[in-house]
């Protein structure tokens, strides 16, 4: 957090700048809404866990999530990653600091499932 | 062991018999006939179980198998199937009579035991055939219409034709049958305990039996070497984070350093047999040393209060609400009450007690990790996928939804799935997990008891002007869905009211009794008890009568509720139009009582938020080859009837029979993630992405022409479409005044209570139940009253007669479980006023049907004996002590 963030309280979301836009996350730092996502968001977030420079590879990773997700409303398993990707379950972890869920698919903007409001 | 001969629908058998083997469990175990239930642990209290004996109806549990000897034994499953059902169980499907389903069977082969002997039968007889034949969904109601119905269809009053909904009759405002009701009927929708899996482990667990200890050591040497067992777990075993979070990481799966409330658990046996992991884990030997336990939150509060969880404050969530400035109004104001209000911890009661099983798919390629399918009772797999994952330290897992015997909230969080999945993990096998029901209540949630000081004010002509509510909400042990309780109380603190000044301040705190989490309305109804029975103490103070108080003090569009925002809709004052009739002619005929029995009349309104802040959902719909409609979406359907209404929208939007619509709801690999089936929110969220997934698909198939799958993709366009709901308001209400963001709709209703009071003993009789609501255009009318009408009951329940106490509560007769013999005449008012965002207009209504219930029968009891029980649930003996008080 760099301070852009706003005091909240309860359920969530909360919002906070990235790459120069109000976005809402949830409490685990996953964005809120699948469409507040963008290219540079990606960037400046793996740039804080310290991906400074986001590789083809990276990309074809979070392309398939952000496909994945379109065609089925929900998260890729590994099985659909490693499938998806053509890479191994070692690469695909290796590539993202954080690992597969809150690395890779956190930069990719797939939402957490929803709790209640 | 006796060698018998019994019929069992129309083939004989021989059978080994055991001289403490019951019919129920030989004829679910030995032969699947899966319809006959068990609920009750076998006491004879549900009558789930219930099948036909020789022309009799009889529980199944409580009859010996070696004493059936030459009988004829008729099961659900023996009366007809769903391609030739039986006329009995017609009449359950188009009256709506069934929503779980789990009591249906045994209710069916009662009904046919009374309509063989009494063709014709009255209301006092269908209950009394009927009086040990437990349901929680429907009040009864449908049920008493349902017996009706078979009986003029036996008789041949009626034809099913004349009675069954025709396509021309439209898609929407029709009671078509549910899709899933008919194999509930039949007795061949699978529910959790009915899945049988080869060679799988049972599991027993041990838990405290003292709230709150420290785990000095265990000691499982004496199990390891009984009979049949795998093993033993402990906390050490479990390979991810060991803990299940909801909102909060807390809970452990299994407890490793200490118990924080009665039920938790500490270690599980697994054994080829139930009996064996039993009778392992009675040996297991656990050393605790004892906390001071924290039974209250002012307990919990004070300063010298042991902490429940070493890392967190037992004051674990504050939010107040500050709207104008109600100190200054009260000091202003003509009249002002003050009364403290407490509500009780209940059991949400689903009739189904928990239950998961575990077991090992076989993987295709060998480079995945073993495929896990978890198969339980969640209204929301996707996020409990994603809790089992963390918790459990495996990822390659699918959640599965089976027919699920009624839930009202306790299923927002994981319960016994985390237990099940770690053994099937652990021991590398498939594992069932199906607790006792004594064991069910133990480790699930409960409805949060509320401490409420209320002050609220008026001026000299009765206009509201202030109110002030403090509550402290006991958490128990764990945080499970935590603040979110405290929020949604504040987003409908001032319930269909305008009140100008509005100050309040919730607190939530840990303590060491059982944990809550979401009971059908989560907060709303236990702030909406305080606020109407203040309005009921104000109008008597006022010298005003109740319902033109109400009246003159309802929300307006333009006015704003108690977070500031401002209302576009608010049709409650039509529905208090509509209920006022009903009022003069009750209010008429209660005041004819006199002598013992004192009847009084009671009203309460509700509003109740749908959809709220920053909730947001998701569905992908798909064209089929013969031109219908695939659905994938989460949405749950534990009773309220989610089918009918994904299907009957779906049928609309896109001129569909209904048949050609098909449902893909229960598996997290073949659906969107959709969200919870919770907060009253599917037909508005989940309803709405459909909607919006439709308009895509209708928009691609009128671009091209195309009517089906096929000629679609020859068009180039995709065949699958997916669709989001996102509300505009989000972001979370101040954190100092509780101002802003709200619901994006509500549901009304105005509830008015008829009963009678027993002044020498206390109890309460209800004698009707009407209720004035308005929830939009209407999908499905049978499973709109229905709600009502199973809610109305779970209210009265609430105000009456329930309570869950750690220890005491054991079953369904200390539970207090309203029977038939409980339930009342109900009367719904319905009103259609179209919600702009909903879709096609509508909303939700599962919730709403009790929230206005409780203090509707308090008023009701004030308005007959002139006493107020501000201490729920009103039982004979605090009615008769408040008589005895001179309170009245």
């Amino acid at each position: 957090m760099d301070g852009t963030e706003e005091q909240a309280s309860g359920p969530g979301p909360f919002f906070r700048v990235v790459a120069g836009r109000r976005t809402a996350f949830d409490d685990e730092g996953f964005f809120w809404d699948y469409d507040e996502w963008s290219e540079d968001a990606a960037r400046e977030l793996a740039a804080e866990s310290g991906l400074d420079n986001l590789q083809d590879v990276h990309w074809k990773v979070i392309r398939f999530f952000r496909e994945y997700y379109e065609f089925h409303g929900r998260a890729p398993l590994n099985r659909d990653l490693r499938q998806g990707t053509g890479l191994s379950l070692l690469e695909l972890q290796k590539l993202f600091p954080g690992g597969l869920k809150d690395g890779a698919r956190r930069l990719s903007g797939l939402p957490n499932p929803k709790t209640c409001n | 062991m006796k060698k018998i001969s019994l019929e069992v629908n129309g083939i004989r058998h021989e059978v080994l018999a055991g001289k403490d083997d019951v019919l129920l469990d030989y004829l679910r175990d030995g032969l699947d006939l899966i319809g006959a239930k068990q609920s009750c642990d076998r006491k004879g209290q549900c009558g789930a179980c219930t099948v036909i004996v020789d022309g009799k109806a009889v529980r199944s549990c409580l009859i010996k198998l070696m004493n059936l000897d030459g009988s004829k034994v008729i099961t659900v499953e023996g009366l007809g199937t769903p391609d030739n059902p039986h006329l009995i169980q017609h009449a359950f499907v188009l009256t709506g009579a069934i929503q779980c389903g789990f009591c249906t069977p045994g209710l069916i082969t009662a009904v046919k035991v009374l309509l063989d002997n009494a063709p014709d039968p009255g209301e006092d007889l269908i209950k009394k055939a009927l009086q040990r034949n437990l349901c929680r969904c429907t009040g009864y109601v449908k049920i008493i219409d349902a017996v009706k119905l078979a009986s003029r269809l036996l008789r041949g009053e009626t034809t099913l034709e004349e009675v069954t909904p025709k396509a021309s009759d439209g898609n929407m405002g029709v009671s078509h049958p549910r899709p899933s009701s008919m194999a509930k009927a039949c007795g061949t929708a699978r529910f959790t305990a009915d899945y049988k899996i080869p060679d799988a482990l049972e599991i027993a667990v041990v838990r405290s039996e003292v709230p709150h200890a420290l785990i000095k050591s265990i000691d499982a040497s004496a199990a390891l070497a009984m009979p049949g067992v795998a093993g033993v777990m402990t906390a050490a075993d479990i390979r991810g984070t060991n803990r299940l979070k909801y909102l909060e990481a807390d809970r452990p799966v299994l407890c490793s350093d200490k118990v924080r409330y009665i039920g938790d658990p500490i270690a599980l046996a697994a054994a080829a047999t139930k009996d064996q992991a039993e009778a392992a884990a009675r040996t297991i030997r656990i050393e605790l040393e004892a906390l001071p336990a924290l039974e209250s939150p002012e307990q919990a509060l004070g300063d010298d209060a042991v902490r429940v969880h070493a890392d967190r404050e037992n004051l674990c969530y504050r939010q107040p609400q500050v709207k104008g400035d109600a100190d200054a109004a009260l000091a202003e104001s003509a009249a002002v009450i003050q009364a403290r209000f407490t509500t009780q911890t209940n059991h949400q009661a689903p009739l189904e007690p928990e239950a998961t099983v575990a077991y090992w798919h076989e993987e295709e390629d060998e480079e995945d990790e073993p495929h896990l399918v978890v198969v339980g009772r969640s209204i929301n797999i996707h996020h409990h996928l994603g809790m089992l994952q963390a918790a459990l330290g495996w990822e390659n897992m699918t959640y599965e939804e089976a027919y699920c015997g009624g839930q009202f909230g306790i299923k927002l969080d994981v319960m016994s799935e985390g237990l099940c999945a770690a053994a099937a993990i652990h021991f590398k096998k498939a594992v069932r997990y199906i607790p006792s029901l004594h064991e069910s209540m133990l480790m699930t949630s409960k409805r949060h008891a509320f401490h409420m000081d209320v002050k609220l004010a008026a001026d000299r002509q009765g206009k509201l002007t202030a109110y002030c509510n403090d509550f402290l909400v006991d958490k128990g042990a764990y945080y499970s869905m935590g603040h979110v309780v405290v929020y949604r109380a504040l987003l409908m603190l001032s319930g269909s009211y305008q009140i100008p000044h509005v100050k309040a301040d919730g607190k939530l705190v840990y303590t060491n009794s059982p944990w809550g989490s979401a009971a059908r309305g989560a907060g709303p109804p236990q702030v909406n008890f305080a606020l109407e029975c203040a309005m009921e103490m104000l109008a008597d103070k006022l010298g005003m009568d109740p319902f033109e108080f109400r009246f003159n003090n309802l929300l307006q569009v333009g006015e704003s509720k108690s977070t500031g925002r401002t209302v576009t809709e608010w049709p409650v004052p039509g529905l208090m139009e509509a209920l006022r009739p009903h009022y003069e002619r009750a209010k008429r005929e209660a005041a004819a009582s006199d002598g013992r029995y004192k009847r009084g009349v009671g009203i309460a309104t509700g509003s109740f938020g749908i959809g709220g802040p920053g909730d947001a959902s998701v569905a992908a719909v798909e064209l089929d080859e013969d031109g219908g409609v695939s659905i994938f979406a989460a949405a749950a359907d534990p009773g309220e009837g989610n089918d009918s209404m994904l299907t009957q929208l779906t049928a609309e939007v896109m001129g569909l029979p209904l048949d050609k619509v098909r449902l893909h709801t229960r598996r997290t690999d073949d659906t969107a993630a959709s969200g919870p089936a919770a907060g009253s929110r599917i037909t508005y969220m989940i309803g709405n992405a459909v909607v919006d997934a439709l308009h895509q698909l209708k928009a691609a198939m009128a671009e091209t022409g195309a009517q089906t799958a096929g000629e679609l993709k020859a068009a180039e366009k995709p065949v699958r479409y997916l669709g989001r709901k996102k509300n505009e308001d989000s972001g979370p209400l101040d954190p100092k005044t509780g101002q802003g963001p709200s619901f994006e709709s509500q549901v009304h209703a105005v509830q008015m209570v008829e009963l009678e009071v027993d002044t020498e003993t206390g109890e309460v009789k209800v004698l009707k139940m009407t209720t004035a609501v308005d929830a939009g255009p209407v999908i499905n009318p049978n499973n709109l009253t229905g709600q009502l009408e199973g809610g109305a009951d779970m209210g009265v329940g609430l105000a009456l007669r329930e309570q869950y106490i750690a220890g005491e509560t054991k079953d369904w007769r200390t539970f207090k479980f309203p029977t038939i013999r409980d339930s009342f005449p109900q009367e719904v008012i319905i009103r259609e006023t179209p919600r702009p965002k909903g879709p096609l207009g509508c909303t939700g209504v599962g919730e709403m049907c009790l929230v206005p219930t409780a203090p509707a029968v308090i008023n009701a009891v004030k308005d007959a004996v002139g006493v107020f029980i501000c201490d729920l649930p009103a039982t004979p003996d605090k009615v008769l002590a408040a008589l005895a008080s001179g309170k009245a």
